[in-house]
């Protein structure tokens, strides 16, 4: 009876407070019932390794006891989908904000290796927090529907429509293309920031793009012309739009195929900074530092390397612009063949 | 324990976690303590656990399916569980349930064979 009454009270110790009394009296009453069937099944007391033997596999007090607690979730079956939604989402936007400031911070304030590395390395504590806020923020909903569910009903109707719209079904099926995947379209938008801040980090450090002719180029008599700038501030801008679109096509939910009038006008944006080159005055794309010392030796090679850079930029506009043409044929042969089969 | 006794070992307890409150309402319409009731249902081929069995009781009676009391028996206070009229209704529509899916899954086994 001593063991009994030991298992009882540790028993005790885990069950909630304002009923543990009452449990353990019944359990008491329950237990010390089949204590005497077995004792009577077999003709004498039981010994007190035969009753430990018996206690443990009634089970430890600690899951007896948790099995008399009610049910109770942090973040319940109902409200779960929704929490893996916002959670997923959470994460995704803040890393994005994250990163994009980080890089403009780095590069206005011309940061070492170091600030870079430590932005990096606190992705992770930014992500951890981010997804603890989320946690606490459901599990509070949880609560409070679990337990005032009628004070609050416009909550859960809130959290049933959640995402708020579904996305629209994409023509492309038709044509057999494979949608685009929600972790594709993820890791679109990350190596758009990626890139960016690469791109960003360039002006600062200019061997992230040129690796040793960084060092050549600062030594070599030559220069840069200004269109140069005004190109890479261009690229910059085309960079900022189309992540701006990727991250609206995902808030959105129209991920899976991208928008066609977007494509064309990202080609035809594109080709803004190809024609600013292009059409520079005079061809002139590098200069000579000191053009009145470095022109008798090195005048016909600036001369060679503008004409050369002229050359290509024209073959890269054309490109680019039978790109755009096909785009644009191609969209409105699209867009007449539906009318077509509309009618 | 194989993964497939694993697998067959949570669908069997997930296929009898349903029926035992229905077996214990059941039983119930005559009146039991728990230890009496837990004999009563394993004599009638159903085991269950105390661990299982006496807080199922609890929570049956804390959702107003049954109704308990403590009397005094063989010198000893033991809490005493019976039906309660809302458990009557409610068990009349869970046999009822019960019975078309026993049915169903019959007529399904059975069209299965041929």
């Amino acid at each position: 009876m001593d063991r009994l009454e030991r298992y009882l009270q540790s028993v005790k110790k885990y069950l909630p407070w304002q009923r543990q009394d009452d449990i353990l009296a019944e359990l008491r009453a329950n237990l010390e019932s089949q204590l005497e069937d077995n004792e009577a099944e077999i003709g004498r007391p039981l010994t007190d390794a035969e009753i430990e033997t018996w206690l443990k596999q009634f089970g430890p007090p600690m899951q007896v006891a948790a099995r008399y607690a009610p049910q109770q979730y942090l973040i319940g079956p109902n409200i779960f989908p929704t929490y893996w939604y916002i959670l997923r989402m959470a994460c995704f936007w803040v890393l994005v904000v994250y990163s994009i400031a980080n890089a403009i911070q780095i590069a206005v304030a011309n940061s070492t290796w170091n600030a870079v590395a430590h932005a990096i390395f606190f992705i992770p504590s930014v992500l951890v927090m981010t997804a603890g806020w989320v946690t606490l923020v459901f599990a509070v909903l949880e609560y409070v529907l679990a337990n005032y569910p009628q004070k609050w009903p416009e909550l859960t109707s809130w959290i049933d429509r959640l995402p708020s719209k579904v996305p629209d079904i994409e023509m492309d099926f038709a044509s057999g293309k494979k949608p685009r995947s929600y972790p594709m379209a993820v890791a679109g938008v990350v190596f758009s920031v990626l890139f960016l801040i690469w791109l960003l980090l360039v002006p600062k450090h200019p061997v992230l793009m040129f690796g040793p002719g960084a060092q050549y180029m600062n030594d070599s008599p030559f220069l840069l012309a200004p269109v140069w700038y005004q190109f890479y501030w261009w690229i910059v801008a085309l960079n900022v739009v189309q992540l701006a679109w990727r991250c609206i096509d995902l808030l959105r939910g129209a991920w899976q195929h991208p928008n066609r009038a977007e494509q064309i006008v990202s080609k035809a944006l594109g080709l803004v900074p190809i024609l600013l080159v292009l059409f520079v005055p005079d061809h002139v794309y590098v200069m000579l530092k000191n053009s009145g010392a470095d022109m008798a030796h090195y005048g016909a090679t600036a001369t060679v390397i503008n004409q050369a850079i002229h050359t290509s930029t024209l073959i890269v506009c054309a490109i680019v612009t039978i790109q755009l043409l096909w785009e644009i044929g191609r969209t409105i042969w699209e867009v007449s063949r539906k009318r077509a089969a509309a009618m | 324990m194989t993964v497939a006794e694993n697998l067959y070992e949570n669908l069997r307890l997930e296929l009898r976690r349903g029926c035992l409150g229905l077996a214990v309402l059941a039983q119930l319409r005559q009146e039991h303590y728990g230890y009496t009731l837990r004999k009563a249902l394993a004599e009638r081929g159903l085991a269950i656990d105390e661990s299982t069995l006496y807080p199922l009781l609890r929570r049956l009676e804390s959702q107003g399916l049954l109704a308990s009391e403590w009397r005094e028996e063989d010198k000893r206070n033991k809490r005493f569980y019976r039906l309660s009229s809302d458990g009557e209704q409610i068990l009349a529509q869970l046999l009822q349930e019960w019975n078309e899916i026993n049915t169903a899954i019959d007529k399904i086994n059975n069209s299965g064979n041929l």
